[in-house]
């Protein structure tokens, strides 16, 4: 009967071509829409809630004095005390667009034990003052500088007092495990970036500081603490804990994951609709061979199952299609969409959720003509107009 | 003396056309011996199909009763009366009735899947079908690439191929050639003759009907006359 069902399929190459290759298409855009959805979720969930991040209660662009660094570090409870500027800088084209930051180069590692550098790429960013480390996409989205070791950053916000571009040394790759540190990231000293501003009579803030705290202390009244120290300014700051301080960007995105659900939908409604008028033309096609079948002894399951089982080989084919699509192409968008959507990748419950997607497209599609097959007339069928 | 392989007794088939009631087959009785060839002849429309088709399990009686290979069809119901036909009768139809994507062997093998029968047992079954109906070197040919003739003959292989013991003929020279006709026509006396076949075959060529032992005449739903050819076994 296998032998059967698949002599079908053949005898219309055309058509059943189009069909699994429109279900695996669609798979794999439903796998990329899904996957950029639970990225951005990805980086909430691994959000630390127990590191907290101190920030202007204006906004998160208006700066905050460096003096704040070693009071928030007498609090107790807190282990260690990094601080962020964003730099807001570019590498030859303001196109390229990804970001630059100035931190503490020891404390960084401390407070992000997730992000791994090898023990030279560390020895360099600790002692020689213009190095700077960059993220692993971001290194293979530029291999020269990997070739050179130079990474001249002209400075937006902060042009470099000589006039021309910041000059960086790499002095190696990171690589974040983590879902909340992107791998597309440039950071650089804050020792070189005060003092070079300094020397020009510039006075650098600070944008953000990102504390790791002891184990077993109370989050709640520390970030009480910490806002309260700073109520009469010089400038009034907002401590939340860093899963809450992400979740702002995510629902700066507003709408947009329910969105690319609904596209994901519409795509998987198009492609049902397809199969369907697929199979049927396929049921209508066969109506004259299930009388056949029925005829010659064979039940009313058995017609059924004929039918069936060519949509759910149409539609399972296209959906093994769309996931071998996605795996195969899962680092090239990566890297292409990886400024938009840093630390792009699909998890492995959504490759799952594709191949039971094109198992109910499969049955959805077969349902109706299979159904025909089931209740159809022998003598009725046997009239029918064969193919 | 033969019992009856077919029986028929008070045979009635209406069908619902609009809003009238056309009774097809009406109050019919008919017997027929096992190991005969019948030929069932009658004007357009006179039932002849509907007759077939409910001998053979296609299609059920409004009321009547029908003994066919030992089996009362009433008592048979979906997939006990498919399994019924698999095993009891062969079918040859004037279309030919063959699945267009398998080829002359796979068509005469799919009836057999219904048997406990393993592969290679089918394959050498359908084989020997197939080169008694004279197509042995046809064997791996669509139906496409197939004669008219050729075709039919590998709907009677198939029709032999689970060894049933009733064959229903349904015009089965009526899209052939006078030569490719003769040829069908020979093998089911062959099938009757050698294998002991019951053979039932509706015809409208009275050439056709002469072949057979007996010729039943249906008319308006009504049984006609009878006519003896020639006595069960004889030529
Ligand atoms: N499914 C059906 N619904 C309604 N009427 C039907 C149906 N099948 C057959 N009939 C009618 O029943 C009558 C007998 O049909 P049947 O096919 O048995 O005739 P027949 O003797 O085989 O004719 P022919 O020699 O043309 O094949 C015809 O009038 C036909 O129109
Ligand atoms: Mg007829």
């Amino acid at each position: 009967m296998f032998k059967l069902v698949l002599r079908n399929l053949s005898s219309h190459p055309i058509r059943s071509g189009i069909t699994a290759v429109s279900v695996g298409v669609a798979l794999f855009l439903v796998c990329v829409l899904t996957s950029i959805v639970t990225t951005l979720q990805s980086g909430l969930a691994a959000a630390s809630s127990t590191r907290l991040v101190v920030m202007s209660s204006i906004s998160l662009f208006v700066d905050i004095p460096l003096s704040y660094q070693e009071k928030i570090a007498r609090v107790d409870g807190i282990a260690n005390v990094v601080k962020w500027q964003w730099f807001g800088g570019y590498y030859k084209s303001q196109d390229n667009f990804f970001g630059q930051f100035a931190v503490d180069p020891e404390r960084m590692f401390e407070v992000y034990p997730e992000v791994k550098v090898d023990e030279e790429t560390k020895r360099k960013f600790l002692t020689q003052r213009n190095a700077c480390i960059v993220g692993w996409q971001l290194a293979a989205e530029f291999p020269e500088w990997q070739q050179t070791g130079k990474i001249p950053i002209t400075g937006a916000l902060f042009p470099h007092p000589s006039g021309q571009a910041w000059d960086f040394e790499l002095a190696g790759v990171y690589r974040s495990e983590a879902a909340n540190f992107d791998n597309r990231t440039m950071f650089f000293r804050w020792d070189l970036f005060e003092e070079t501003l300094k020397g020009a009579g510039q006075d650098p803030g600070v944008g953000v500081y990102v504390m790791s705290v002891e184990p077993g202390a109370d989050i709640e009244s520390m970030r009480a603490q910490i806002e309260g120290m700073f109520e009469n300014g010089p400038a009034t700051v907002r401590c939340d804990t860093e899963s809450e301080f992400t979740r702002q960007f995510v629902s700066m995105l507003g709408d947009i994951p329910m969105f690319l659900g609904w596209i994901g939908a519409g795509v998987l409604v198009a492609i049902l609709l397809g199969a369907i008028n697929a199979m049927l033309m396929a049921g209508r096609e066969q109506t004259h061979d299930i009388g056949i079948l029925k005829a010659l002894g064979f039940d009313d399951t058995t017609a059924f199952g004929v039918l069936i089982t060519q949509s759910l080989v149409l539609c399972l084919t296209g959906g093994a299609l769309g996931i071998a699509l996605a795996m195969s192409l899962e680092q090239p968008i990566a890297l292409a969409i990886g400024s938009a959507f840093p630390g792009f990748f699909i998890q492995s419950s959504t490759y799952i959720g594709a191949g039971v997607a094109s198992l109910v497209v499969g049955l959805a599609a077969g349902a109706i003509p299979a159904w025909n097959a089931l209740r159809a007339n022998c003598v009725e069928a046997l009239r029918a107009k064969g193919a | 003396m033969s019992q009856a392989m077919i029986r028929v007794r008070n045979l009635t088939k209406r069908y619902q056309r609009g809003g009238e009631t056309l009774t097809v087959l009406d109050n019919l009785n008919l017997e027929m011996e096992e190991g005969r060839f019948y030929a069932l002849m009658g004007p357009s429309g006179s039932g002849k199909t509907t007759l077939l088709n409910l001998i053979g399990g296609l299609d059920s009686p409004d009321s009547g009763e029908l003994l066919v290979a030992g089996e009362d069809l009433a008592q048979l119901e979906g997939s006990d009366l498919a399994a019924w036909r698999g095993a009891n009768v062969g079918f040859v139809f004037q279309g030919f009735n063959l699945i267009p994507v398998l080829t002359a062997r796979e068509n005469v093998e799919l009836p057999l899947k219904l048997t406990p029968l393993s592969r290679s047992q089918r394959r050498a079954q359908a084989e020997t079908a197939l080169k008694l109906v004279g197509l042995g070197d046809r064997m791996d040919h669509r139906p496409r690439q197939l004669s008219g003739g050729q075709e039919q003959r590998v709907a009677i292989a198939r029709a032999i191929a689970t060894d049933p013991k009733v064959i229903l003929a349904d015009e089965p020279t009526g899209d052939l050639d006078r030569k490719s006709a003769e040829q069908v026509l020979d093998l089911l006396g062959r099938l009757n003759r050698e294998f002991k076949k019951t053979i039932l075959m509706v015809t409208h060529d009275p050439h056709a009907a002469e072949r057979a032992q007996s010729i039943v005449h249906l008319d308006k739903g009504q049984l006609g006359r009878i006519e003896h050819n020639q006595p069960a076994g004889a030529h």
